[in-house]
């Protein structure tokens, strides 16, 4: 029975994320509204189903024509976009359901994040009409974003439909949008993204126990400012995170109240302890931002399941390997000295002098080839302990060998060849390189720079590689991936 | 003393609308979860003072114990290092005299010799409920802060692991002399102090303050459980 009832709903949100038949109710003839906009950005996005478009005034738009209501639509819905007045989203969605549509996402405001007595009325009328057999997304949202059927949120008509394997549950649509769009050229794919507003129905609870069964999803990641119920929330982010893993921005602090506490536990125990310790308890990573939650995911995404102990770097210039020791010291990584047959060989390639094969390498030039980087990140990579080498390059100097080349910037840095080299030594180690596009210079001077190094991040990332702007970034997102698995090989003994 | 009388001190004091039990109460509700506390008597009369020390043996420690006072030591209501019938009873005098305008006994209680203070406790959050916390003792406590939490139930493993998250878990390790700390004790504690959070909903907030390191066993030295 149970089971039964569990692929009933693993079957609703089938539809949720990839419905064959869709209704747009708001959609009106002049274009105007989030309707309208909804119908233009699936389209440009190539959703992949058939769309219903509806408005009590009827007419056409972009050639197709739009239902007078709801219930005027020919065939049996799957899932309905809703972005009419907040008074009359109940009667739609109540039209929705009886139309058979598995779900629905209210884009529309007006409910209880007023704090009026209506809005919190009309929320209530949602939640009644959920019970009688229909999943809500919103109200007061951005929607649903899934590469795999072209659902996308508003406004991301240029969003990638190339599926991958991060899941994003947002409280905050702007937070759902701009992940989205930055996971685009960082990297980082995603099995789908739900900006849930109010989340008058699916919320983080729901959610997490979707993502944690759905195979598409290998790492949940979440951004969320309240939550609905402790203990629930408690139980199904811990049951997650003991499957893969789960990444959590919290953002705000729950207002503690005006209670009074006497003893020294409960002065101590304020919000933002406890909601450390909790996500500590469950295993869940706690990233402080949007920028950590990204450089966690796309570690995740692109790092094999283990822990990285001992790592090799290779930087150009003295300081920045003393920085990358404080940097990895921090998160418990080690920058172990290699063997002393490496750094001899190693020492036979790079240019003298100034340059160590200690590790820290030291390579001290930028215009080293990339076939002698090639050589010195296999020999490094040959040594045992090392479980993970990053390499900083140093691209954005070919600027001036472009200069006195007259040729531009792109043309002649060797990104391409240095992308296809760390991946052949990836290949032959086994071990995962990340590469850290380094760039002091990004003003309007540079755009070349810019402009080469996107180029260049897109050839290391086509490659498997993981591509960071800072070394620290990398660092701390390798510390995240080493705290997840050291912590749930603990949890299995 | 089992958990039937544990409950029943806790409804008796919110029948009586108290905030607080008193300490001598509360050990006895830690007691009744199996939290090692000191051995105490609660005396009225000096004639009783010289009976209870003489069963527990000096040195002794002395309290003013009442419901009604949260913070002993900023009022004078605790004489440690007593070592004889006369001293007790000077003790007695002065709490009594202090005590005069509270609802309140004199708490005799075994002098517990250790160097390792630490403070564990429960509170109640908004969210998620009971929550355990763990942490190093002493006057520095609320200065250097250096405590863990998590909610209850708490697990044996998440009992051991609030220990290792603090700065000074060394402490509990084998220094300077003294024994490495019974942590499956501790452990214990910090669980059952999550069940009482679990299991009585009167109870709002415990602090266990100071739990001292007696050899490598903690026992609680002072509690303080506020009520809803």
């Amino acid at each position: 029975m149970e089971q039964k009832k569990h692929d009933a709903v693993m079957i609703d949100y089938e539809k949720i994320f990839h419905p064959q038949k869709l209704a747009i109710v708001g959609v009106s003839e002049e274009g105007a509204g989030f309707g309208s906009g909804m119908f233009n950005v699936l389209q440009a996005m190539g959703f992949e189903g058939e769309i219903f478009p509806v408005n009590p005034k009827g007419g056409k738009f972009s050639g197709i024509d739009i239902y007078k209501r709801v219930e005027d639509i020919p065939v049996k819905l799957d899932f309905a976009i809703i972005c009419v007045t907040a008074k009359a989203v109940p009667d739609v969605l109540e039209a929705c359901r009886k139309k058979g549509a598995a779900g629905a996402e209210i884009l529309s405001a007006g409910f209880s994040e007023l704090g009026t007595a209506e809005g919190v009325e009309l929320e209530n009328k949602i939640r009644q009409i959920v019970a009688k057999g229909i999943r809500v997304v919103g109200p007061n949202c951005f929607g649903i974003y899934c590469p795999r059927s072209g659902l996308t949120l508003l406004p991301g008509p240029d969003l990638s439909r190339r599926s991958g394997s991060v899941a994003f549950l947002s409280q905050s649509g702007g937070m759902a949008i701009d992940f989205a769009h930055k996971g685009k050229w960082m990297g980082i794919g995603f099995s789908k993204v739900v900006s849930f507003g109010n989340g008058a129905d699916l919320r983080e609870t729901e959610l997490l126990r979707y993502f944690a069964n759905d195979p598409e999803t290998r790492i949940i990641t979440m951004y969320i400012e309240g939550i609905k119920d402790g203990d629930s929330f408690f139980r199904e982010i811990k049951a997650a995170s003991y499957r893969k893993p789960v990444i959590v921005c919290k953002g705000g602090l729950s207002p503690d109240g005006q209670r009074m506490v006497v003893s020294h536990t409960a002065s101590m125990g304020g919000s933002r302890v406890i909601w450390q310790s909790v996500l500590k308890q469950v295993n869940a990573v706690q990233v402080q931002d949007l920028e950590e939650l990204a450089e966690a995911s796309l570690a995740f995404s692109f790092l094999p399941e283990k822990v990285f102990k001992n790592i090799s770097v290779v930087v150009g210039g003295g300081a920045f390997g003393v920085i990358a020791c404080d940097a990895a010291e921090a998160f418990g990584i080690e920058i172990p000295p290699l063997s002393a047959d490496l750094q001899m060989r190693i020492g036979e390639l790079l240019p003298k002098p100034g340059s160590s094969g200690l590790n820290p390498i030291d390579v001290a030039s930028p215009f080293v080839s990339p076939q002698v980087l090639k050589e010195i990140l296999r020999n490094a990579g040959a040594d045992d302990r090392i479980d993970l080498q990053i390499i900083i390059s140093l691209l954005y100097h070919y600027k001036t060998m472009a200069r006195a080349l007259g040729k531009p910037v792109k043309e002649v840095a060797p990104y391409r060849e240095l992308a296809v080299g760390i991946q052949d030594v990836v290949k032959e180690t086994g071990k995962p390189i990340v590469v850290i596009l380094a760039n002091p210079k990004r003003g309007v001077d540079d755009l070349d720079i810019i402009e080469m190094l996107a180029l260049a991040r897109r050839e290391f990332l086509d490659r498997g590689l993981p591509v960071f702007d800072e070394l620290h970034e990398a660092i701390r997102a390798i510390g995240h991936v080493n705290g997840y698995y050291r912590r749930r090989k603990a949890e299995n003994g | 003393m089992d958990k039937n009388s544990a409950f029943g001190i806790i409804k008796n004091a919110s029948r009586e609308r108290r905030k607080a039990l008193s300490e001598y109460e509360a050990k006895q509700v830690l007691a009744a979860y199996g939290i090692p506390v000191t051995r105490e008597y609660l005396v009225e009369s000096r004639a009783d003072v010289e009976k209870a020390a003489q069963k527990i043996g000096y040195p002794l420690v002395i309290k003013g114990c009442s419901s009604e006072i949260a913070h002993k030591t900023e009022k004078g209501l605790i004489h440690t290092d007593i070592r004889s019938d006369a001293e007790a009873l000077k003790a007695f005098d002065e709490i009594k005299e202090k005590l005069n305008i509270y609802n309140g006994a004199v708490l005799i209680q075994e002098m517990i010799p250790g160097r390792r203070e630490l403070v564990l406790g429960m509170t109640r959050d908004d969210q998620f409920g009971p929550c355990v916390m763990f942490g190093l003792g002493g006057i520095f406590t609320e200065i250097i802060k250096d405590i863990s939490f998590r909610k209850a139930p708490v697990e044996k493993s998440d009992a051991l692991e609030m220990m290792r998250e603090i700065k000074g878990h060394n402490i509990l390790s084998a220094f300077r002399g003294m024994e490495a700390a019974d942590v499956e004790s501790l452990a214990n504690i910090l669980i059952q102090l999550g069940e009482i959070g679990l299991e009585i909903d009167y109870v709002q907030e415990i602090d266990l303050n100071p739990v001292i390191i007696f050899g490598k066993k903690p026992i609680v030295v002072d509690a303080l459980i506020i009520l809803k």
